[in-house]
């Protein structure tokens, strides 16, 4: 039964990833229509982010995770200006295949510079070895993750429940021809809102630096499986999302233990039966489902 | 349908112009494979610019090169002949690209001999091409023992290592000293499933015990090893037996420190492990952890003066990869000289069952049985930090593995020659 | 004077269709004799696999991108079937369409329950599904070491340099071609324009919007699998990197460079592609101190560039541009909007210019 527990909970810990992930898509999503293919490239930029700061300038961890997500967001930003917005009025999947064009283009650039060899970040000095969780020992940066993204998660969740912008976009993600339809200028929210799902990302990234390998390839992969985990949550939804990221996490890790081998293959199968059951995601509204 | 015509002729245009800027070399290949004998070509195809591209990579390619200048300053005039070119494929670590590469090389390129190839599906292939071509092939960095068992050929030799020589190497080693329980993770594809099997043979014949064994996804989309560490305490093991390559076993090894599993009293054993693989972890990650080295700059004096002469060429250390890579090229062209042509099955004779002693083959041997290359092997141990006293200055060697006892012997071979 | 012959030429259209498909021939046949036969053979398999991929995108408006699934079952199943059985390599190859559609059937169905982006996105995530049981399944596709050895078995013939296979191989890459040919221009694909046009009007006008679009995805996928089936047995070889998702992006890619719905550019597109990776991998390309070698940075950028500049492609452009000399309207392509093929937008009377 710890055992469970304690993989379960391990579950969590990679699920923050997704949700953080699935997050900041389904925010772009929403108020762009735009899925951003890059997102994963944006998120392996964040713990390159991390990692330069860190060589170079010898800027730690928590600094990192101020200054990369809010330097993003503004190359975000300013993406969403020079690029996407000239494609914004065509059919989404152009903004989709330019996402993706710029995913090579970045994978390449950063293996050009930094090669493929996967590169070391310490973990933050205080988050070192375990703690005690009382029913098992946990490692006590992988807690942080876990105990941040739900945190960022709760934090975004309030400044998209309680704040006037926050209506704003949650409407326009929500319900985006009524939004428009009551006359409200969504319009100036479109560049901050691009930015924010792609500090999330980032912020993710930079969260990823100390657990995994920094490598230019590290998002590739990552982010066909927050598809998916988007399409079972429902894109249209961001509690959704967030849901759906957790919840996958945790399918994968016990998949991980009980089926090993199959695990990632799950999260697909669960996918299936989600179109089947409920094409519009497990929290998506039907009318969203285009 | 008029509208159709002149996109279709600008079409042609596009397609003829792309095709001559192809560089020509079209048409059938030349009959019956006859190598120009005016000059020797040797092929590197590797991987120049991805994960295995510091392992061997562009200083593989260097290496060769050194071993082509040192042999024509060693023979001056009385080299078989001055006229030696050394060429580049990057394969991308695909093995449809090594494949295509390969056959470029030996048809249109003329290369005698190809060296390196690293990941064991690409080396396969470049196999396969080698005795389609009756040329030459020197796999150094490809770990698969299929090289010399199922699909040996009488066209390619196995440099450096293999998986039966890792798992042998440390499997049998790490046993012996007295950690009996194993706890094996390895990666859920080719090489993994080849190394867990070597390895649990290599500790139960040793006289241990596999406790338990987990394999995880690959490729692993989340980087994540904790469900597979997890599980590990509770099988009270000695060691953990990690065979993950590259990104994943800095991964692997990063979650094993934060699992705080050597505390525990498990300690950590690798499968294959690069020099350059510790020099991304950083030597404290790992220190104490012990592996299976084909070579080693810092054993003695002899490997310190070539290592030297590589930094002098390339600014950093060469790994056993890079080495192989110089020896392999040197000796081939040794055989050529020897044989007095380039002609594939007179250079082959010559080689088979030759004793060659060179800085990296150590009571070195080509088995005519097989085409395994064998040599002394090491078992190393990553230092700590504190001992570590200049750059890739990360192992400390601890026990000499003979070369009879180095790799798997003859009469287990599953090859027929021929 | 020049003019005028041009003018009574162009009146003939059936002749020029005849000259442009003996042009497109001549090229084909002279392609080994030009480029590196292997890659020639290469440029054919993946203008086959474009053009599959244009049923589907240009003329039904549905962005798969998980096309790499079809392209490498059917890599694998040739290579099985020519192994195990050794087979004649057309049969291998047919087979492999087989397969390739069989699994495209469940895939469609659940894949069309979405349109648009959400499309894009289950597509890729199936082929991932895809790419993950082959790289399990270790016993009939070898894994990461892939299918090797695969034979070119020709009723006795030597086939082995690649020169004569290109020869071999090329008849059943036409075969494909023209049957996307025929789909284009047959019923069936005048009602996949009108549905990739307004699928709430077909649908009200009784067409089973939804079996149509199962049925090009079935064909789309049986076509693609010719193609990779072909590649597999060209290469001798079926690896992992068949049904990796970078494939179904690379086709993307291509189909989108020779331009969206105009059938016969994705096979610019290819070469173009082809040829670009051919060259990067051999010889990379020195800016200054730079090296650029991988295929990723080029290829995005050329990408990039198209999506963002030239939406139209290669064809598409060069088509638009001589239209608007002669003054025929034509509208920017949409993915699922206004790309009509160049049979639905011609005018009934040709203008005068």
């Amino acid at each position: 039964m710890t055992d469970l527990l304690q993989h379960a909970f391990n579950g969590l810990v990679n699920g923050s990833f997704y949700a953080l992930l699935a997050l900041g898509l389904a925010v772009i999503f929403g108020m762009l229509g735009v899925v951003n293919f890059a997102h994963g490239a944006f998120y392996m930029l964040g713990a390159f982010g991390a990692f330069i700061l860190l060589n170079e300038a010898g800027v730690n961890f928590w600094v990192a995770l101020l200054v990369v997500p809010l330097a993003l967001g503004a190359v975000g930003m300013a993406l969403e200006r020079l690029l996407v917005r000239r494609l914004v009025a065509l059919d989404p999947l152009y903004n989709f295949l330019l996402t993706f064009g710029l995913t090579l283009i970045l994978q390449d650039l950063l293996r050009m510079k930094y090669g493929s060899q996967p590169q070391p970040y310490p973990q933050p000095a205080g988050l070192r070895g375990t703690v005690d969780l009382g029913l098992f020992d946990f490692p006590a940066y992988q807690v942080f993750v876990l105990v941040f993204s739900v945190l960022v998660s709760v934090g975004a969740w309030l400044l998209l429940a309680r704040t006037r912008v926050g209506m704003i976009i949650r409407a326009a993600t929500e319900r985006p021809e009524l939004t428009r339809a009551m006359g409200i200028d969504v319009g100036r929210w479109i560049s901050p809102v691009f930015g924010f799902g792609i500090a999330l990302a980032a912020l993710s990234g930079v969260l990823a630096a100390p657990m995994r390998a920094v490598s230019p390839l590290m998002g590739a992969d990552l982010i066909i499986l927050v598809f998916a985990v988007v399409v079972i949550g429902g894109l249209g939804s961001i509690f959704g999302s967030v849901a759906a990221g957790f919840l996958i996490g945790m399918l994968q890790a016990l998949g991980n233990v009980y089926v090993p081998g199959l695990a990632t293959t799950s999260v697909f199968i669960l996918m299936a039966v989600v179109l089947l059951w409920r094409p519009a995601g497990l929290f998506g509204r039907e009318e969203t489902a285009v | 349908m008029r509208r159709n015509l002149i996109p279709a002729i600008s079409t042609l245009a596009v397609v003829s112009l792309l095709a001559a800027c192809g560089g020509g070399a079209g048409g059938p290949s030349g009959g019956g494979g006859k190598i120009s004998d005016d000059k020797i070509v040797l092929g590197v195809i590797n991987d120049q610019t991805g994960i295995y591209s510091e392992l061997s990579g562009p200083n593989a390619v260097k290496a060769v090169q050194m071993a082509v200048d040192d042999f024509k300053a060693k023979h001056g005039d009385d080299a078989v002949s001055k006229n030696i070119e050394v060429i580049v494929a990057d394969h991308q670590n695909k093995p449809e690209v090594a494949n295509t590469k390969a056959q470029e090389m030996y048809d249109r390129q003329k290369a005698d001999a190809i060296f390196d190839v690293p990941t064991s599906s690409a080396a396969l292939a470049v196999a396969g091409q080698a005795a389609a071509k009756k040329k030459l092939y020197f796999n150094i960095t490809a770990a698969t023992t299929a090289l010399t068992g199922d699909k040996c050929n009488k066209y390619t030799f196995h440099y450096a290592y293999d998986t039966y020589m890792l798992a042998n190497g440390t499997g049998t080693t790490v046993t012996e000293a007295g950690a009996k329980n194993w706890y094996i993770v390895y990666p859920d594809y080719a090489f993994g499933q080849d190394m867990e099997k070597s390895f649990s043979t290599a500790v139960e014949q040793a006289g241990g015990k596999v406790v338990g064994k987990k394999s995880s996804e690959f490729p692993n989309t989340s980087g994540d090893f904790s469900s597979q560490l997890l599980q590990a305490p509770a099988a009270k093991p000695d060691v953990l037996g990690a065979m993950h390559a590259g990104g994943e076993l800095v991964n692997l090894v990063k979650q094993y420190n934060q699992f705080n599993l050597k505390d525990k009293g498990i300690g950590l054993s690798v499968g294959l492990m690069f020099i350059t693989d510790i020099h991304s972890l950083g030597p404290d990650a790992l220190a104490g952890t012990k592996f299976t080295d084909a070579w080693y700059w810092n054993f003695d004096q002899q490997n310190r003066e070539w290592a030297d002469k590589f930094k002098e060429k390339t600014g950093s250390r060469p790994s056993f990869a890079h080495a192989g890579n110089y020896s392999a090229a040197m000796n081939y062209l040794e055989a050529v000289q020897a044989a007095g042509t380039d002609a594939s099955d007179d250079v082959v004779k010559n080689l088979e069952g030759k004793e060659i002693n060179d800085f990296f083959l150590r009571n070195g041997k080509i088995r005519a049985e097989d085409h395994r290359v064998i040599h002394d092997v090491y078992l190393a141990e990553v230092k700590p930090k504190s001992e570590v006293k200049e750059d890739y200055d990360y192992e400390k060697i601890v026990t000499t593995i003979p070369a009879d006892k180095a790799f798997k012997p003859v009469s287990e071979s599953t090859c027929k020659m021929g | 004077m020049t003019a005028l012959v041009f003018r009574k030429l162009a009146a003939m259209p059936r002749l020029w269709r005849l000259v442009a498909v003996l042009g497109g021939l001549l090229i084909a046949l002279a392609l080994p004799w030009l480029i590196y036969p292997p890659i020639a053979m290469d440029i054919v398999a993946w203008a086959l696999f474009a053009v599959a991929l244009d049923l589907l995108l240009g003329f039904t408006g549905l962005l798969s991108f998980g096309h790499a699934a079809f392209w490498g079952s059917a890599a694998y199943t040739a290579g099985t079937i020519a192994i195990e059985t050794g087979a004649p390599f057309p049969v291998a190859v047919l087979g492999a369409a087989v397969v390739a559609m069989v699994l495209a059937v469940p895939i469609a169905l659940l894949a069309v329950r979405r349109t648009g982006i959400y499309f894009a996105m289950v597509t890729l995530a199936f082929a991932q599904m895809v790419y993950y049981v082959a790289n399990q399944w270790r016993g009939l596709t070898g894994g990461e070491n892939g299918l090797q050895g695969i034979p070119k078995n020709l009723f006795g013939l030597d086939l082995s340099d690649p020169f004569y296979f290109y020869y071999a191989g090329l008849p059943i890459a036409l075969i494909g071609l023209l049957i996307a040919w025929r789909v284009v221009h047959s019923p069936f694909g005048r009602v996949l324009v009108a549905i990739r046009e307004n699928p709430a009007r077909s649908r009200s006008l009784g067409y089973p919007v939804d079996r149509y679009k199962v049925m090009v995805f079935v064909i789309s996928a049986g076509l693609s699998g010719l193609a990779g089936g072909l590649y597999a047995v060209s290469h001798g070889f079926a690896s992992l990197q068949e049904v990796y998702w970078t494939t179904s992006g690379k086709v993307v890619i291509m189909t989108v460079l020779g331009g969206i719905g105009t059938l016969w550019g994705s096979m610019i597109g290819a070469a173009v592609i082809v040829q670009v990776e051919d060259y990067l991998a051999t010889s990379g390309i020195h800016i200054g101190p730079v090296n650029i070698t991988g295929p990723g940075l080029i290829t995005g950028l050329i990408f990039v560039g198209v999506v963002l500049l030239f939406r139209r492609g290669v064809w598409g452009t060069v088509a638009h541009l001589l239209r608007r000399r002669r003054h025929v309207p034509d509208a920017e392509p949409h993915l699922s909007g206004t790309t009509v093929p160049a049979a639905e937008q011609e005018p009934a009377v040709a203008p005068k210019s």
